[in-house]
């Protein structure tokens, strides 16, 4: 257990500082790839087997597919020239985003249970639990981020049809 | 695996129990790895048959009688090929991308019931698992395709990343149908569910009107996600050479049709055990050959699935980018929410009788509708101008 977790730590780590140090896009992207994938290995590691498989299904088969697809069809995505801004003027804004996450990570920590993680694991983690939550006691903010994703949906859509009738 | 693990337990009860675990694991995996490529290999070898005999040809015949040591022949010329990387490509992502093609496509195995007590990993999640592993093959051929550096491969794979990502909405939703009707995600789960009946052949969901719509959309997805043609416009070779493998040669070049081919055997297995009531038939429940009939149903069952396929591919022709968009979001998708709604109102009809009656002509007349609403419309009649 515990050296799947070291193991999983530094894939994790890694994936995510290949991410932001690399300069070819799509490098970072694979990176990236492999750091979602860290951190859907930690979640299997603690048995919350849905959240993994979700994990996979949404940040890999969704969400980096479309940032490659939106890399595919941009230009110069090596990035050989430019300025290396990673430890330039951009700190102070790094700085603030680690603290807000600390902050974050604090409160988090603090709300939550009792390490109860190994001994009750499987059934917080599992699918029966997480469905009845969301459908008992969140349903209210679930319909209301479906309402808030439909309307992006058809905003998209809507933009693109836009072009679509400029361009006849 | 677990069970396996019990039953070594039960024969070397004072063997280290570490020892026993890591059996446990590796039997199953070793099995996985030797079986399925070697089955893969042979599936090849039953296309080219099937295909020269759909195109009035005989099909490899001089390697072997009846040329059954062609796949061996294959793999040898294809080891033996010089490996050539173009000069400017991505060198490290050109070689990682075979290698991911192949990663998912026999993970997905781990969540197969091949027969009675004979699946490696029984995941309480397994059908949601094999969906998340079957999104990583996307990655592989985007990889291939951008590392090559060259425009075809690149069309290629934009093509790809295209088609799978619009046919994998309608393949997963047609799964939840069968989710829902089965209470479980797990694949030995649904499976269960199948069983009994009339020659334990009566329960198995392609027979409810929308397990067979469902079982339709899945194997469309699945062949559409493999890129099989019709739906292989990523390497459709008389647009773009070869797509996303253009620049691919020797083993790599292998490891991308193995990919391929795992892929949709994997996805043949899921269709089976959703669909087709995965090992379960007449006599599976017979003492001592009832697990060996077992395992012959669902290897039956995965490859007469496989054949269809072929028989497809040799029969149709390869369907137009637009089309094959528009396909899937107008026709595929909206049928494949409806049948949601169709498993719901067959879930709560008290006559199971009619809850088939009703669930099967709300869903035929979806499918007319659709189908006359997705077809391209305005099409003019062509006119030959020098055939008669």
């Amino acid at each position: 257990m515990n050296a799947a977790f070291w193991i999983l730590a530094v894939i994790t780590l890694m994936g995510a500082l290949l991410a932001i140090s690399l300069r070819n896009l799509v490098h970072c992207v694979l990176s990236l790839i492999l750091f979602f994938l860290g951190v859907a290995g930690n979640y299997f590691l603690l048995r919350a087997d849905f959240l993994g498989a979700v994990q996979i299904l949404i940040y890999i088969g969704a969400v980096a597919v479309l940032i490659l697809f939106a890399i595919m069809l941009t230009r110069n995505v090596t990035g050989t020239e430019g300025p290396r801004d990673m430890f330039g003027l951009g700190w102070w804004a790094g700085l603030i985003t680690a603290a807000l996450v600390a902050v974050a990570v604090w409160i988090t920590l603090r709300s939550a249970p009792e390490a109860g993680v190994t001994s009750a694991g499987q059934a917080v983690g599992s699918v029966e639990a997480i469905g009845r939550e969301l459908l008992t006691q969140w349903v209210v903010p679930l319909e209301v981020l479906g309402v808030l994703l439909t309307a992006a949906l058809i905003g998209a859509v809507v933009i693109a049809l836009e072009e679509v009738r400029r361009r006849r | 695996m677990e069970q396996l693990y019990q039953l070594l337990h039960g024969w070397f009860a004072n063997a280290p129990d570490a020892v026993l675990r890591t059996v446990a694991i590796v039997v199953p995996i070793l099995l996985i790895i030797t079986v399925f490529p070697g089955v893969f290999a042979y599936i090849t070898l039953i296309e080219r048959k099937a295909l020269g005999r759909i195109q009035n040809r005989i099909g490899p015949n001089r390697v072997g009688p009846w040329g059954i040591l062609q796949p061996i022949a294959d793999g040898l010329k294809l080891l033996t090929k010089e490996d050539i990387v173009p000069r400017r490509a991505d060198k490290f992502v050109h070689f990682l991308a075979p290698v991911i093609a192949v990663v998912p496509a026999i993970v997905l195995f781990a969540v197969l019931p091949v027969g009675p007590g004979l699946v490696p990993v029984d995941l309480p999640i397994g059908i949601l698992f094999a969906f998340a592993v079957s999104t990583a093959s996307v990655l592989a051929l985007f990889m291939g395709g951008w590392a090559s550096r060259n425009k075809f491969s690149l069309l290629g794979a934009m093509r790809a990343v295209a088609q799978v990502v619009s046919y994998e909405v309608p393949m997963v939703l047609a799964a939840v149908a069968v989710v829902m009707a089965a209470g479980t995600l797990s694949t030995v789960g649904i499976m269960h569910k199948q069983a009994g009946g009339f020659l334990n052949i009566a329960h198995w969901y392609i027979f409810q009107p929308w397990g067979f719509v469902g079982f339709v959309l899945f194997v469309i997805g699945a062949m559409a996600e493999s890129a099989r043609t019709p739906f292989d416009i990523p390497e459709a070779e008389s647009e773009i050479i070869a797509g996303y493998h253009t620049e691919y040669s020797g083993f790599k070049f292998a490891l991308f049709q193995m990919g391929e081919y795992l892929a949709s055997m994997a996805m043949a297995g899921i269709t089976v055990t959703m669909f087709l009531g995965g090992y379960n038939g007449p006599g599976v429940g017979w003492k001592y050959i009832g697990p060996l009939i077992g395992v012959g149903y669902f290897f039956a069952k995965l490859l007469s699935i496989i054949f269809v396929i072929i028989w497809i591919r040799g029969t149709w022709p390869r369907i137009r980018v637009d089309q094959l968009m528009a396909f899937a979001w107008k026709v595929l998708l909206p049928m494949s929410i409806l049948n949601i709604v169709a498993v719901a109102i067959a879930h709560y009809m008290e006559s199971k009788f009619w809850a088939w009656i009703v669930t099967a002509v709300l869903l035929f007349v979806a499918a007319v509708i659709l189908s006359k609403i997705g077809s391209p419309q305005n099409v003019e009649r062509r006119t030959y101008r020098y055939a008669a």
